[in-house]
């Protein structure tokens, strides 16, 4: 279950630009990522817009195990900076959850 | 009946007939056969040289009717008559026989007896063109005149785009304000417009125009007459009932949005709003962020689609709602970029351009959320704030509670409750209760009702772009008929034989289309039939106890010969 909290998503976009609300859910990147990482990257960036920060903290290992490869956001057909929001991500559990 | 002389062509239709239906067989069945003077088989009837040579063997021969044994007269019916009345016939003394949709398409396992059946429709299209009349189309003349029932913005743009074509207009409103649905709505999509203006702007046009009558707060309570010639009583504010000469009718009488049952969805409780209330907040609430619902200043809104659409109740998409409520969100991105929205949906179907606002409202921050038409959203109550519940389908249907300080309800749109209008008009209403058009594609205007026309919301729930192409499509249609002075109809339509005739009127009961009266003729009753109404249906022919009612065309005697050449050869078809 998850309780909405929109105000993730605000804290998130203090760190850069995060636009995985472009994201309609086709499924593209979560098709061509290498690693194979079922959740990766489409369902994070869902985790990240609801707001749900204890799912977030469920799928650390997947969002530390992108490559930053790019297949997916070459391919995207919604132009999601979906590297860059990988980045902005790890930033936020660096400084909020490890707090190093 | 045996000195008239008819020609009889069968058509291979390349290979479409004659790959199962032995067409050769067929013409020498029907050779010889009394009144058949030629028997012929062609490659192709309809090409031209197949044409030009079925012209010249019907003047050398001196032929009086002819059949054509190819494909459905939904084809080439009018191709043929054309041809008949190029080689001098009257178009109605030809029958063509279709022996491709009903005999080599359907029976490609058993050439045989698709053959045989070919050959006895053969037949029986020989008894009728043998029987057959010279029929004339029948001519009415049309009134100068159009009644638009309706005047939201399908009606308006009707009114003034006929009264352009120098046509009287009647404007018929049941209340005492134009614009229907559009009236107090601010943004519209695409382009953002106001409402209300638009509509401003259609009435400044209608009043301005001396050749449109406007009568708001009234009705229609009567009609006569049919295509060309009506007469249309309406009641006016003041009681007074006027009466109405026109030659066609529009129907624009638009839609209602759907109001959700008290305590559906949570509905009537602070906070939960339908798509139209929440549009009437925006509009009065200038400081929209300040609006406290339950004390507490809006900061969520949690949108939920497909309410009133889609379900048992309502089996079709209204079409609108999507881009309406989308287009509403991103007004609401605009001037509160703070607030968060939530979208929960089905489908979302912003067809066409207007995948540009939800594009625009995607990247502006909404969030849409997925669900199943089995796991519904529900609305739970945490004090007197509503608590959203959904099954996310777009992630592993993760259950998903959204707090929210307004819930809006996106409501479709219902047919208008015109129950005495329609009893009135006498047009077809479709299962969801919207009046129907003869074709979708090729007829999208036009009712059965020969002089009636539909367009907007009246037909089923529409953009107010779309509504306006329909109703200009149906002026148009209504303009081209009334400028042309009179109408051309098919004259299969019911006939008395007078003799016959105790003027009982069963017929007149069953007649849906109010074609048969009963009148008083030298001392007689007797039925009459008003020929502009009658649709040739036949309803009142087997009802008839007397046979004293068949339809022109279809005569009693031509029906019965074409039963016995079907039936031919079988010794006791009832046992």
């Amino acid at each position: 279950m998850i309780r909405v909290n929109p105000k993730l998503k605000k804290e998130l976009e203090r760190y850069g630009e995060f636009n995985a609300n472009q994201c309609f859910s086709c499924g593209t990147c979560t098709a061509l990522c290498p690693m194979g990482l079922k959740i990766l990257p489409r369902e994070i960036f869902r985790f990240s817009l609801l707001g749900s920060e204890e799912k977030l903290k469920e799928a650390e290992d997947a969002i530390y195990s992108c490559l930053l490869c790019r297949m997916c956001e070459a391919n995207c057909p919604q132009g999601v900076k979906i590297s860059e929001n990988i980045r902005i991500l790890r930033t936020y559990f660096t400084e909020r959850v490890f707090k190093i | 009946m045996s000195e008239q002389k008819i020609g009889v062509f069968i058509c291979h239709c390349g290979g479409n007939i004659s790959d199962y239906v032995d067409v050769e067989r067929v013409r020498e069945s029907v050779e010889g056969l009394p009144g058949v003077r030629v028997a012929k088989t062609n490659m192709f009837s309809c090409s031209d040289a197949a044409q030009e040579e079925m012209i010249s063997i019907i003047k050398k021969e001196g032929l009086d009717g002819i059949v054509i044994a190819s494909c459905s007269p939904k084809l080439h019916q009018n191709t043929f008559r054309a041809m008949a009345k190029r080689a001098g016939l009257n178009p109605y003394k030809y029958t063509q026989v279709n022996i491709r949709e009903q005999c080599s398409w359907t029976h490609t396992h058993n050439r045989e007896e698709a053959t045989n059946k070919a050959a006895r429709l053969v037949r029986a299209g020989i008894q009728k063109t043998l029987h057959a009349r010279a029929l004339e189309p029948i001519v009415t003349k049309t009134h100068p005149a159009v009644l638009v029932i309706g005047a939201g913005i399908a009606g308006m743009k009707a009114a003034i785009s006929l009264s352009k074509m120098g046509i009287n207009v009647h404007l018929v409103e049941k209340e005492k304000e134009v614009g229907g649905l559009i009236r107090d709505r601010e943004s519209l999509f695409p382009t953002g417009q106001d409402g209300r203006q638009i509509v401003r702007g259609l009435f400044e046009k209608i009043k301005a125009a001396d050749n449109i009558n406007l009568y708001l707060g009234a009705s229609v309570v009567g009609k006569r007459g049919s295509v060309g010639d009506f007469s249309v009583d309406i009641r006016v504010s003041n009681g007074e009932t006027v009466s109405l000469s026109v030659g066609a009718i529009i129907v624009t009488t638009g839609a209602i949005p759907y109001r959700p049952k008290e305590g559906q969805w949570g509905y009537g409780r602070p906070g939960i709003v339908t798509l139209k209330e929440l549009l009437g907040m925006i509009s009065s609430q200038k400081e929209f962020k300040y609006l406290r619902v339950n004390g507490r200043e809006v900061e969520t809104i949690t949108y939920i689609y497909c309410v009133g659409s889609r379900d048992k109740e309502h089996t079709y998409c209204s079409r609108y709602c999507c881009t309406a409520a989308i287009h509403t969100s991103n007004i609401i991105h605009d001037k509160w970029p703070e607030i968060s929205q939530f979208h929960l949906f089905r489908d979302i179907r912003t067809y066409g351009n207007y995948e540009e606002e939800y594009k625009r409202a995607l990247s502006r921050g909404s969030i849409f959320i997925r669900f199943s038409p089995k796991t519904m959203p529900e609305i739970e109550f945490e004090g007197e704030r509503p608590v959203v519940k959904v099954s996310d389908l777009l992630t592993s249907k993760e259950e998903i509670e959204i707090e929210s300080d307004l819930i809006c309800l996106v409501t479709g749109l219902e047919p208008s409750p015109n129950r005495e209008l329609t009893d009135i008009l006498k047009i077809p209403v479709g299962k969801e209760g919207f009046y129907n058009e003869i074709h979708p594609k090729l007829r999208p205007v036009e009712t059965v009702v020969d002089g009636i026309f539909i367009g907007g919301c009246a037909q089923g729930p529409k953009t107010s772009q779309e509504s306006t192409i329909s109703a200009m499509a149906a002026a148009a249609k209504a303009g081209a008929m009334i400028l042309t002075g009179s109408v051309k109809m098919e004259p299969f339509v019911a006939e008395v034989l007078s003799e016959r005739c105790d003027g009982c009127g069963l017929c007149e009961g069953v007649c849906p289309y109010g074609a048969i009266s009963i009148k008083e003729d030298s001392g007689k009753k007797i039925a009459i039939i008003n020929e502009a109404l009658c649709k040739g249906e036949g309803a009142c022919v087997p009802i008839c106890p007397k046979e004293a009612l068949q339809i022109r065309g279809y005569e009693h005697e031509t029906i019965c010969s074409m039963i016995d050449a079907l039936i031919e050869g079988y010794e006791d078809v009832s046992s």
